[in-house]
């Protein structure tokens, strides 16, 4: 069972957000201030840390720029209050992993704790991803559905990509938008539907299993579900 | 040119003129009395004397007349006196005036004849004033006497007067051109000062001069009132922030909760439907929530942080590759059309691609399936511009400034979805640039265009 450092000061926030880590399989533990969570964070038990900006005592952003010159690696969410684009690079700079602001959905915040604890899971970037009979070939550039080669856009492989190296988890839109394009805005329309729908129906053909999965008010998974 | 222009428009020399016309009229009045009077009194003087030597003249004996006729003439040796005796049928008798001219009565007033009289001693073309006398024996005695130099003093006294008053005009306009320089100068001053102000920096104020003259009342007067904006500005900024920041944490305990309940429920049933719903308009609140927040941070003026050099046709080109399959669902021809060569900005990348996503998503949003929608880029002296032009109901023109306004949402678009907050991103995204957002009619709907003016450093 994962461990997770919740660092925040709301007491309300932190039990939601306990509540919703417990009810997917992690262990939840919570700290209120600066100090102390820096303290806890040191703890090389942890597999994930949030970590509100703005804390008591020591602001979020000391204690990830110290944790990183102690030589703490755990991957740390950052959630912020400020929405600001300089205020991320400020904060990803420091050592955090990803960054998300206040106000957040739990299920986001859930999700991206989900992809960086895959991602610190790799040790190395997998350059051959398979889910079911879909292969993906980095190094070669191609994609096949059983033995068909499937011909994608440079954005399709990019947003496959991201999909199968997070096979079996809920990708938000948000999260797909800041990583496969890297715009950090609401794209308002229902712009990464017709994105994913497009990858979809290359992807998905007739007659075979679907892939591609959405996941109501939250964003899509990409699994083989038997 | 229009320096010069200006100067000349300025009040002081404006004052300075005025008072040069009233100045210059006043001096003419003054002439034209000096040389009305000095010209009637000599004329008075002359005609007074010339009236005296002819009844002088009439009460002599024949002899006495001669001789005093003779010394007339050749006394007066610049030989401006001459007379003429006749009889009294008008024949000439004697003396260097050959005839009686027509303006002189015997008897009469001394009268004037600008035009001489006829003399057979080769004089006589120059103005005279004459005076005809019956003497005892029935001739009629004619004496004149050449006043040309007395019109002339006339004439010396007008055009020393006219010297005068241009030497007096001449040094007024100089004067007035002068003079107007030092407060041009000063509102030059203050209209550099207001450049930054209009664009929203209100820590600027206008220049003051230790003079405490009226444009310094009048910058003072400014400054303050700029003063009590800054202040109120600051108060409100300081409320809006305090309720967002006040509003994340309830919100977030909102969602998270409704996330919980969503868990308990199953979506099928009534209750969890409800809650998918809550949860949907919940999520609907934050997108604005974030999208407000995001106005205000960029009206902060504060993102300079990120601006460098930005190749634009670049930026363009990604953002149509992110909308094409976008429109292309809507059957909807998104058409890209870039001059070779467009020249860069400086500007932050991050920002230019999400005005331009917002004005490409909003015309896909709005033109019916099947339409056209344009983005082209030109070039123009002072920065490129960028339109994106669609086939939608176009935007009126009494709601063209309304669009730009936060939740402003036209009449005709309320059935949309939307949260009336993406032209306001892009209006705050174009000012924190010192770009221009212009609504217009395009060919066939509405056009949108940013004018990426190139700020001189």
């Amino acid at each position: 069972m994962s461990r997770i450092l919740v660092i925040e000061d709301d007491d309300v926030t932190a039990r939601e957000i306990a509540v919703v880590l417990g009810s997917h399989g992690f262990d939840a533990e919570r700290v209120a201030d600066g100090h102390e969570g820096l303290r806890r964070a040191a703890d090389p038990g942890y597999d994930a840390i949030t970590l509100d900006l703005m804390l008591p005592g020591m602001d979020g952003l000391a204690v990830v720029t110290q944790l990183r010159a102690g030589g703490v690696t755990t991957p740390v969410l950052m959630i912020s209050a400020l929405c600001d684009v300089d205020e991320r690079v400020r904060g990803l700079r420091a050592g955090g992993d990803d960054y998300l602001t206040k106000p957040f959905a739990p299920d986001e915040m859930l999700a991206r704790v989900e992809v960086l604890l895959r991602r610190h899971g790799q040790q190395r970037r997998q350059m051959l991803l398979c889910v079911s009979d879909l292969t993906l070939d980095l190094v070669r550039h191609v994609a096949l559905r059983g033995e068909q080669q499937l011909s994608l856009l440079p954005t399709e492989f990019k947003l496959l990509e991201f999909l199968m190296r997070n096979a079996g988890q809920v990708l938000t839109r948000t999260m797909i938008f800041e990583t496969v394009w890297g715009f950090h805005f609401d794209p308002g329309t229902n712009l990464i539907d017709v994105h994913i729908g497009r990858l979809r129906r290359k992807i998905d053909g007739e007659g075979q299993v679907p892939l591609i999965h959405t996941i109501r008010g939250s964003g899509y998974r990409l699994a083989q579900i038997d | 040119m229009h320096k010069l222009t200006d100067r000349w428009r300025s009040t002081t020399a404006r004052l300075i003129l005025i008072y040069g016309a009233f100045f210059a009229l006043w001096g003419g009045v003054v002439i034209g009395v000096i040389h009305w009077q000095a010209a009637s009194y000599l004329s008075h003087v002359t005609n007074d004397l010339i009236g005296r030597q002819a009844s002088y003249f009439s009460m002599l004996d024949e002899p006495t007349l001669e001789r005093g006729l003779h010394d007339y003439v050749s006394l007066e040796t610049r030989r401006l006196n001459a007379f003429g005796l006749f009889d009294a049928a008008g024949k000439h008798l004697g003396g260097a005036v050959d005839a009686l001219p027509a303006g002189v009565r015997v008897d009469g007033p001394v009268a004037l004849l600008p035009h001489g009289l006829q003399r057979n001693d080769g004089r006589g073309n120059t103005s005279v004033r004459a005076a005809a006398v019956r003497l005892g024996d029935g001739h009629i005695l004619l004496i004149s006497h050449d006043t040309s130099i007395v019109d002339r003093i006339g004439t010396i006294i007008l055009q020393a007067l006219l010297w005068g008053l241009s030497l007096t005009v001449i040094p007024g306009l100089l004067g007035a051109w002068l003079l107007s320089r030092g407060p041009l100068r000063r509102v030059h001053a203050i209209r550099d000062a207001t450049v930054p102000i209009m664009r929203g920096d209100l820590t600027r104020r206008l220049p003051l001069s230790r003079r405490g003259d009226e444009l310094d009342m009048l910058a003072g007067i400014v400054n303050a009132m700029l003063d009590e904006i800054e202040r109120l500005l600051g108060e409100v900024k300081g409320v809006c922030d305090n309720i967002a920041h006040d509003l994340r944490t309830p919100l977030t305990r909102l969602r998270a909760r409704l996330y919980r309940l969503q868990q308990q429920f199953a979506e099928d049933g009534e209750t969890g439907a409800m809650v998918a719903e809550c949860t949907a308009d919940t999520d609907a609140l934050l997108v604005r929530f974030r999208a407000l927040l995001r106005i205000s941070e960029l009206e902060n003026q504060q993102r300079r942080a990120c601006f460098g050099p930005i190749d634009l046709a670049d930026v363009l080109r990604e953002v149509h590759a992110l909308y094409l399959p976008l429109a292309e669902d809507k059957q909807q021809q998104l058409e890209l059309r870039l001059p070779e060569p467009l020249p860069g900005v400086h500007a932050d990348r991050h920002l230019l691609l999400e005005a331009f996503s917002n004005l490409i998503g909003n015309a896909i949003k709005f033109t019916p399936a099947g339409g056209h929608v344009d983005i082209r880029a030109r070039a123009s002296v002072d920065g490129p511009w960028v339109d994106v032009s669609d086939s939608g109901p176009g935007i009126p023109p009494d709601q063209r400034e309304a669009v730009t306004r936060r939740f402003y949402r036209a009449e005709s678009c309320r059935s949309t979805p939307g949260s009336g907050l993406g032209l306001s991103i892009v209006s705050a995204i174009a000012r924190l640039h010192g770009y221009t957002l212009e609504i217009a009619d395009g060919e066939r709907g509405a056009r949108l265009s940013i004018h990426c003016r190139t700020v001189s450093s």
